[in-house]
């Protein structure tokens, strides 16, 4: 699995590749808040190239989502394949947090 | 490096070395780096190696009466298995410093004694003793943890039902294999006070320790909150009310929680982002079950869950199942998939509910091939016959 970050103006974008699960989950979580910024109000999740996310990969995004509100900041999540994106809908996590088709529409809905 | 002094045990039958070492090493001793215990020969130095454990190391000279070095190399494994020892020989003599190589000797200085060089061998020396105590300490502490993981896994199998209900006419088994690592699936079969049958399977975010303990917490209030109230979609809120409070941990747990009457036929579920389960009817074809809405347990407070009711009829099979039955990959990384799994049956309706289980396991088996298991696999079947 690899990550990768990049900021555009306040809003953090991150790429996950591969699989998300027990395996990485923790270092996933640890790079994530190693890169987060105290003023960053916004996060993108992109996972065009996630190919899987196991319970205890939804587990560190749960972790990210509850952080960020904490901090009065946004998380939306992009790009899911159909295997991810009932992997959220089946597990509810679709309705409680934010999933958008592409990184451009979840950048709009930020910017709304 | 540890900070106290290291006590190194100087064996040698030369009288005068004592006097020798504590006047070369006095600025050592002094500052508390080293102290010095002396033998004269291999037994003397057995003798003290028993009496005193606080002994780092050895330096051994090789020719002494009673019992030479190499002897004494061969010895000391016995009273500490971890002591390194240090040989002194004659210059030049490499017979003798293979064999004590070949016996266990960490390294090896030349007489005449250079005392600066015999520091940085004992330093050395020292260094790797610290190493290898904190590598054993590390291995210590895995052997703990690997004790404790199965003492999880054992905690998860034990809470598992294996007798099972059964009416007239219908049929209940639940089996679940769990993954190399401990995981969080699990399932529980309850007879209800109303003549109902209480069904349930589960699958906790992560694994390990944390998710086992998790897991048995979860089992109790579903326990607790099935026996006491009547409604699926209720007995799931509360568990989830209950999760939810003082959850720092952020586990959550998918439940699917159904109630089977078998005066009336009919199966009440109410799901908390679990897979939903899917019906064989007698014909051979398939569904899954309609879908109510419903987050996973443990995550979002005062959430209310919906319930959803079908009347079952002679002849079907309800399927509940984890996540572990449709992501199994093959070697290519393909997952089981729905698609395969609402075929598995191959057109007919098994009539027995361990056949049915059996027949999933094998398909998942046989499609995974020598692929790991990653996840557990669980699944949970009732007849009605």
């Amino acid at each position: 699995m690899g990550f990768n970050i990049e900021r555009q103006d306040q809003t953090v974008i991150v790429t996950v590749d591969g699989r998300l699960d027990g395996a990485n989950a923790q270092q996933f979580q640890g790079y994530f808040t190693g890169a987060l910024d105290e003023n960053d109000r916004a996060v993108v999740l992109n996972f065009e190239h996630l190919s899987y996310i196991s319970s205890a990969g939804l587990r560190v995004i749960l972790i990210a989502a509850k952080t960020l509100r904490r901090r009065d900041a946004q998380l939306v999540v992009c790009s899911l394949s159909d295997p991810i994106r009932e992997v959220f809908q089946i597990s509810g996590f679709d309705q409680i947090i934010q999933v958008q088709s592409t990184q451009a529409e979840a950048i709009a809905t930020l910017n709304a | 490096m540890q900070q106290g002094p290291y006590k190194i045990l100087v064996v040698d039958d030369e009288v005068d070395l004592e006097p020798l070492f504590l006047q070369r090493m006095r600025r050592l001793i002094r500052s508390k780096r080293y102290t010095f215990v002396f033998a004269h020969n291999g037994l003397e130095a057995l003798d003290k190696l028993s009496e005193d454990s606080d002994i780092d190391m050895v330096l051994s000279d090789i020719n002494m009466p009673q019992m030479d070095g190499l002897t004494l190399l061969e010895q000391i494994p016995k009273i500490d298995p971890n002591m390194r020892a240090v040989i002194i020989s004659a210059y030049g003599d490499m017979q003798n410093i293979r064999t004590a190589m070949n016996r266990g000797a960490f390294d090896f200085v030349t007489k005449p004694l250079d005392f600066k060089d015999l520091q940085i061998t004992m330093e050395r020396t020292l260094q790797h003793i610290e190493e290898w105590k904190d590598a054993l300490s590390s291995r210590d502490r895995l052997v703990a943890l690997e004790n404790e993981l199965d003492v999880a896994s054992k905690m998860q199998q034990s809470i598992l039902p294996t007798q099972f209900p059964e009416g007239l006419d219908y049929k209940v088994f639940g089996h679940m294999r769990s993954a190399r690592n401990v995981g969080g699936d699990f399932f529980d079969v309850m007879r209800l006070a109303n003549g109902k049958i209480g069904l349930a399977i589960a699958d906790v975010s992560d694994k390990g320790v944390p998710a086992a303990l998790f897991m048995m917490s979860c089992r109790t209030l579903l326990k607790g909150a099935a026996i006491g109230q009547g409604k699926p979609s209720d007995v799931v809120k509360t568990v989830n009310d209950l999760l939810v409070e003082d959850n720092e941990a952020s586990m959550f747990v998918t439940l699917l929680y159904a109630e089977y009457d078998p005066e009336s036929r009919r199966l009440t579920y109410s799901n908390g982002g679990h897979n939903f389960p899917f019906v064989i009817h007698a014909d051979g074809s398939s569904a899954v079950l309609p879908s109510t809405n419903g987050i996973a347990l443990g995550v979002v407070e005062d959430m209310e869950y919906q319930q959803n009711t079908i009347t079952l009829s002679e002849g079907d099979t309800i399927v509940m199942y984890t996540d572990g039955v449709t992501e199994a990959v093959d070697s290519e990384g393909e997952e089981f998939g729905m698609d395969r799994l609402l075929s598995v049956f191959g057109g007919s309706s098994p009539t027995d509910p361990e056949k049915a289980s059996e027949i999933i396991f094998k398909a998942v088996d046989a499609f995974a091939g020598d692929n790991p298991q990653f996840d557990d696999v669980t699944c949970l079947t009732l007849c009605i016959g």
